[in-house]
């Protein structure tokens, strides 16, 4: 990266923090609150709306209907809050509902629960970002025609605002969540005491929707469903349980509990004064139901423009919930092999920045997808937040008849009693949801269980083969080195690479060129290295390739064939890489070529010094094998190694997870491999910029001292699994292109072959 | 004005820094503690340091385990020859080693075969 890149970084995601500083990120209560509960508390913004959306079907006449659901869905979050607080004092490393279906249901169920929540996440940024969007629009209509661009630059907003780090961004959130708060109760003071002499009406009240249906059980069910929003977001304070300052559990269930009660007795007095104001809400109306109370209540005055700039501020805020969530989950769903392992990796800031990415970009589409119409939206969500309730419920009642812990029967009839009520609530949410857009989601969540499988069974087939013995460390017949040389030239970083590959000390090494190269110029600078030149007719590719897999016949498996690629560098510009498309698409081909290995020699040229006369021959070579494990891939890798003759070898595993690493570290004794590990470190979590550091105690110059880096590399046979694997290379390769004396290679081990 | 710089430095302190002073801050609450830069050669010590680097070596003749700590004042190295069993040694542990202290090849300092105690450090537990 350049300087200025890394400036515009920082100053966009903050300086970036060691491993160390974990801990410092721990939340106080005051701080979790508006970080876990801005989306059950931001829900209260729409959740009457939509409840009075559905009665205004009937007509005016059920709109008093509205109290008595909202005390139902009261009372449905009190169930779930007491359900739910157990499960953060009987998990307190985190408990989403992934890990408790996962460990008392089993693998399939905690899947289903992982799927639903990963749905919810998304939807949960989608469905708050157009929510907040429409707070803006109903004080400032002039705005609805750029009603997606604003949705859109409030999720990117919010992802920034996560890649920066959770606490700051938790200060950043506590003003609109607390201002909301205040503001809502400062409503419902002013309303209820202007209700002791005459309530205020709403503009809309008096108007008389048209009647499209009759007053049925199903019509009561969709009302109580579409006022359900208001228990999302009780996932995010059980996964974030390690997030909390100790004590964790008993600061989470009282955040838990605080949450609950905010969350009520808003929702509960929003409804109230809604029925008394008598408002009247419908698909064409443009202000939100909340905005018309707020008008009725306060006039278009300053605390009318401070209460919708709060619900703005803190819905676009909850959107933060699944931000906090759905990194957190999918890099527990990685660890576990379900999703691929780069989402794993914390990022500079600690943050899981993958993750992140990912879901402002999934949620992005949607928007857009959905035109950022609320209604519509709003008929996806909640499926995934009560398929989650339910399984992890239903895992805590198993959880409890295991443990028998003081108390079991009764916690145990507790998450029962919470299970039922929540299974109840899906089956009537899918069933008035299903036609209205529900049945995406329906079908959403067993595609992806199937892919989480799908992977799983990658990574579970690919480390059996990587396991399987087939290798002995020390007592293997070593293959030998074959090194062909690609040229085009007889320039001096032709000179350079034949430099190089001398100083391996192989007794194979030949050049091949597909260009015309002069041979008394050839004989001139490389005597004893015979030149082929190949018959191209057409293709370079398919020629060289050719040309590979005859040689390859001759050698014996053991052996290890090398082409190696002198790549000329005008300057220091990573721009440097595109100029160059048939040596791009010649290596993009070889890297997928069975048994051979393609060594980059990359070369700025102005920093060659002309030394026609001899090829230089570097005396000391350093090989570094990079590894991540003790298995077939690193094995053939260091067999490689072996191969090269070099002055030195030595593995080197970066303890991205110190934990892992000392696994590694075992295991490399135990399998009695016969060189060095040295487990770094690399506290900023950035493994090109810690191997630069760690290659250029060297000091190679390319002249006498050289350092080549030996990648294991997977190539995969499916072309998704290539997404699954071979990152580390990838990066490893930009970073080294400018380090002088230092080489790359890769060293493929094929999966399903052999 | 002091407040003021004091606020400025903290804020333009590198990361490496702030790690070295998290790091000095567990070093300074192990008793009897000689920070890494005052340590003498040819004279026993305690000393307490977080491990940032272990070097496996399970070749006959050099078999040895290394670990390199750093207790934000300098680094020293920890080394047992022979093959061992290798536990406990964990990336970003604290270790507490006391022996005699010598210089390696490359001028380190070195503490052969130590007494040796981890501890939970203030990174990684």
């Amino acid at each position: 990266m350049s300087k200025a890149a890394v400036a515009l970084k920082r100053v966009a995601v903050g300086r970036p923090r060691s491993s160390a500083e974990l801990e410092n990120t721990l939340l106080p209560k005051f701080i979790a609150l508006p970080v876990f509960s801005s989306d059950p508390l931001s829900s209260n913004a729409y959740a009457t709306q939509e409840i009075l959306l559905v009665l205004a079907l009937v007509g005016s006449s059920a709109l008093a209907l509205v109290v008595p659901i909202a005390i139902a869905v009261a009372f449905l979050l009190v169930t779930v809050t007491v359900s739910y607080s157990q499960t953060l004092y009987a998990y307190p490393n985190g408990g989403g509902a992934y890990i408790v279906a996962h460990d008392n249901l089993g693998t399939y169920p905690g899947l289903v629960a992982a799927a639903a929540l990963l749905v919810d996440y998304v939807l949960t940024v989608s469905v708050s970002v157009v929510g907040g969007v429409d707070a803006i629009i109903s004080a400032l209509p002039e705005l609805t025609d750029s009603k997606i661009p604003l949705a859109l630059g409030f999720v990117v907003l919010v992802a920034l605002a996560n890649l920066r780090g959770v606490r700051e961004s938790g200060s950043f959130f506590a003003i609109p969540t607390y201002g909301f708060v205040l503001s809502v109760y400062a409503l419902l003071a002013t309303g209820f005491v202007k209700c002791l002499s005459a309530c205020p009406q709403a503009a809309s009240a008096g108007i008389e929707p048209e009647t499209q249906s009759a007053l049925t059980f199903f019509i009561i069910l969709k009302a109580f469903s579409a006022g359900t929003t208001a228990l999302t977001g009780v996932e995010a304070i059980s996964n974030a349980v390690p997030a909390f300052k100790y004590p964790k559990s008993r600061n989470a269930a009282t955040t838990l509990a605080m949450m609950a009660a905010l969350s009520i007795t808003m929702f509960l007095g929003i409804s109230v004064l809604a029925n008394r104001a008598h408002v009247v809400f419908t698909e064409g109306s443009a202000v939100s139901a909340l905005a018309q109370i707020g008008e009725a209540v306060f006039g278009r005055g300053i605390m009318f423009f401070l209460l919708q700039a709060m619900t703005a501020g803190i819905l676009i805020l909850a959107a933060n919930t699944a931000f906090a969530g759905f990194p957190v989950l999918s890099s527990i769903l990685a660890r576990d092999r379900f999703m691929p392992r780069q989402l794993m990796n914390r990022g500079d800031k600690l943050v899981f920045s993958n993750g992140i990415v990912i879901l402002a970009f999934l949620a992005a589409v949607l928007v857009v997808a959905f035109d950022a119409n609320l209604n519509s939206l709003i008929q996806l969500y909640l499926i995934g937040v009560f398929v989650s309730f339910t399984l992890s419920q239903a895992g805590m009642v198993v959880h409890w008849r295991k443990s028998k812990a003081p108390g079991w029967r009764t916690r145990q009839y507790i998450n029962g009693f919470g299970a039922a009520v929540t299974g109840g609530v899906f089956v009537v949410v899918v069933q008035t949801k299903f036609a209205g857009g529900a049945w995406i989601v329906v079908v959403a969540i067993p595609i992806i269980v199937y892919l989480m499988y799908k992977v799983n069974r990658h990574y579970g087939e690919v480390g059996r083969e990587l396991r399987r013995v087939d290798r002995k460390p020390r007592d293997r017949r070593p293959g030998n080195q074959h090194m062909t040389i690609l040229v085009n030239d007889t320039d001096e970083v032709t000179v350079r690479a034949i430099g190089y590959a001398r100083s391996i000390h192989t007794d194979d090494i030949e050049a091949v060129t597909l260009d015309g190269v002069d041979p008394e110029a050839w004989q001139a600078i490389a005597p004893n290295i015979p030149l082929k030149q190949i018959d191209t007719d057409g293709s370079h590719t398919a020629a060289l390739r050719r040309y590979l897999r005859h040689k390859r016949k001759e050698l014996t498996p053991e052996d290890f064939l090398t082409v190696v690629i002198p790549e000329a560098l005008g300057s220091r510009s990573f721009l440097e890489i595109f100029k160059r498309p048939r040596l791009t698409r010649l290596k993009a081909a070889l890297v997928a070529e069975p048994d051979v290995q393609v060594l980059d020699l990359p070369i700025v040229k102005s920093e060659v010094k002309p030394s026609f006369e001899q090829a230089a021959e570097p005396a000391r070579n350093y090989a570094i094998v990079l590894v991540s494990g003790v298995h077939n891939a690193t094995l053939q890798a260091l067999e490689y190694a072996e191969t090269l003759r070099p002055t030195d070898i030595r593995a080197i595993t970066f303890g991205l997870d110190p934990e892992a690493s000392e696994r590694l570290g075992k295991q490399w004794l135990e399998w009695d491999i016969p060189h060095p590990l040295e487990i770094e470190d690399s506290p900023f979590r950035d493994i090109g910029e810690s191997l630069v550091e760690y290659v250029r105690a060297f000091k190679a110059d390319g002249v006498h001292r050289v350092v080549t880096i030996v990648i294991p590399e997977f190539l995969t046979t499916k072309w998704w699994h290539k997404a699954l694997h071979n990152k580390t290379a990838l990066i490893v390769k930009g970073r080294m292109l400018f380090e002088p004396g230092v080489v790359v290679v890769s060293v493929p081990y094929h999966l399903g072959h052999r | 004005m002091g407040t003021l710089q004091s606020l400025v430095d903290k804020l333009a302190r590198s990361p490496e820094q702030a790690r070295a002073e998290n790091c000095r801050a567990w070093a300074c609450t192990v008793a009897q503690a000689t920070p890494i830069v005052e340590v003498t050669p040819r004279h026993q010590v305690k000393v307490a340091g977080i491990i940032r680097n272990i070097r496996i070596d399970p070749r006959s003749g050099s078999a040895s385990i290394e670990a390199t700590i750093t207790d934000g004042t300098g680094e020293l190295v920890a080394r047992w020859l022979g093959r061992r069993p290798f536990t406990g040694m964990r990336l970003g542990r604290g270790l507490i080693v006391e022996g005699v202290a010598g210089l390696g090849d490359d001028g380190e300092l070195v503490i052969l075969n130590p007494e040796y105690r981890v501890a939970v450090g203030p990174e990684h537990p």
